[in-house]
């Protein structure tokens, strides 16, 4: 048209080279994210710039959360806290007897080298919402590089685990949820000790638990727990509870699948544990940890689909 | 003799140069309404408002936005909603050449028509977006994602209304 210069005035490259410079600049940075994970630094400073944005666009959620909070009747807040009582009553026991073991434990362990396998302490931590991501799942919390938060601590709730740090900003990070594809857990089996990778099955509200034979002891309803050997998640917490163990003797392996413990979906607060110091592993253990590309099963392809 | 009918085209070649200022902030607007905190069907079906943005300033501002302002911006998006970084900046760019190549011919329409137009365009970087996604192993996230581009296209007419309004047209008149 007529604000269109004519063709023989300089006007840079054109669109196709363009298209064509971008195209290989963006396949690049996706290589190098991908396969290299090169550019957590201009993943920073990016969130860093894009942060206030963030945050005005949270308020209205937030705003009406608070609302909601102050005008609670009086009889739910009676309700959950004669819920939580009973709680309390019913985990004190169990908290006193895993005092008792601690002190114990650190008397072995005082005896001679190695260190605890249990996580210290924790971080509480504030899910802000979960992430638009429409082809992973994964939540946001309002912890990161400020409070020493860092990629692979395990993330728990009141009953279970929930997932996993895998990227961290520098005021908030990313938690992928145990449910997220390929997101695999070690597993114990609480009744016979028997060792298992739980793996996110991708859906709501179900983990795999696949390559178990189909003569494995496992029934409907059993539990499983984290095993720690891993050395990310520290022993015994709640992962999943087995729904359905289909044994077809035409198939190698048994189809078990589990519902998580943790309220995967719908929890406000988490608890974000450090991950547990290593102890002294074993020589050939140690050897095979040093080995490039031998990751720890639970950070391993954990962000696949980034 | 009655003159043809130039208004969509007259219209563009009128018209003064939109302010760095209008850009900017309808750009920020757009990216405000994408990091709202949606999820689940909501987040599959969103409009994706910086690209139709965008896509309104290549086609109405071609000096000065182009496909380097589109890879960045998809950058952003990247970064915000935790996706693997390039995604959007290589279906952005995409569609911004696309927007490039039928800037007049899209101009020559008016708004009805200019939205099938779009669509053309948004439903190929949808398609950019999840073909990669499902390259990398991802699972098909669900038919809603397929009903985004369209009400992303859906959105041209009101982008049109607000950023061709008389109130910002005059204030753009009045700063240049």
């Amino acid at each position: 048209m007529i604000r269109e210069p004519p063709p023989f005035f300089h006007r840079g490259p054109s669109p196709l080279a363009r298209l064509t410079f971008f195209t290989i600049a963006a396949v690049a940075l996706m290589i190098a994210d991908h396969r290299f994970r090169a550019l957590e630094t201009v993943r920073l400073s990016l969130s860093v710039l894009a942060h206030p944005i963030e945050e005005l666009a949270a308020l209205p959620s937030q705003a009406v959360g608070r609302v909601t909070d102050y005008f609670a009747s009086q009889e739910r807040l009676l309700r959950e806290n004669q819920e939580l009582k009973v709680k309390v009553l019913e985990q004190s026991a169990a908290a006193q007897e895993a005092r008792l073991l601690r002190a114990e434990q650190a008397h072995l362990l005082a005896m001679g080298p190695g260190k605890s396998r249990y996580a210290e302490g924790g971080l509480l931590a504030e899910v802000l919402y979960s992430a638009r991501n429409p082809f992973t799942r994964k939540v946001v919390v309002d912890k990161g590089l400020k409070d020493n938060v860092a990629p692979g601590m395990p993330v728990i709730d009141g009953s279970g685990v929930v997932g996993q740090v895998t990227n961290v900003g520098t005021f908030t990070s990313e938690v992928t949820l145990v449910t997220e594809k390929d997101q695999s857990v070690p597993v114990m089996l609480v009744r016979n000790g028997l060792r298992a990778i739980a793996v996110g099955s991708g859906k709501d509200g179900s983990i795999d638990v696949p390559f178990m034979p189909v003569s494995a002891d496992i029934q409907n309803g059993d539990t499983f727990v984290t095993s720690g050997i891993d050395g990310t998640y520290p022993p015994g917490l709640l992962v999943a509870q087995v729904t359905s163990v289909e044994k077809n003797a035409a198939y190698v392996f048994a189809k078990i699948v589990a519902k998580p413990a943790a309220g995967v979906e719908n929890h406000r607060y988490v608890m974000v544990l450090p991950i547990p110091q290593a102890g002294a592993a074993p020589p050939e253990a140690r050897a095979q940890d040093t080995k490039p590309g031998k990751a720890r099963p639970g950070t391993r392809r954990r962000d696949a689909t980034r | 003799m009655r003159p043809a009918d130039l208004t969509p085209i007259a219209r563009d070649v009128m018209k003064l140069p939109a302010s760095v200022g209008l850009v900017f902030f309808s750009l920020a607007g757009a990216f405000l309404l994408q990091v709202l905190p949606w999820s689940g069907t909501w987040l599959l079906s969103r409009p994706d408002f910086v690209l139709i943005v965008l896509i309104f300033w290549v086609v109405h501002e071609p000096r000065s936005i182009g496909q380097g302002v589109a890879f960045a911006l998809g950058l952003f998006v990247d970064v915000t909603d935790s996706m693997l970084l390039g995604q959007h900046a290589l279906a952005y760019v995409i569609a911004t050449f696309g927007a490039q190549i039928l800037r007049l011919r899209i101009l020559s329409f008016h708004l009805p028509e200019q939205t099938l137009h779009v669509m053309g365009l948004t439903i190929v970087a949808s398609a950019v977006t999840l073909t990669l996604n499902l390259l990398l192993g991802a699972d098909f996230p669900g038919f809603a994602y397929l009903v985004s581009p369209v009400l992303t296209a859906m959105c041209w007419a009101p982008v049109n209304w607000v950023l061709y309004s008389r109130a910002l047209r005059r204030r753009r008149e009045g700063t240049s």
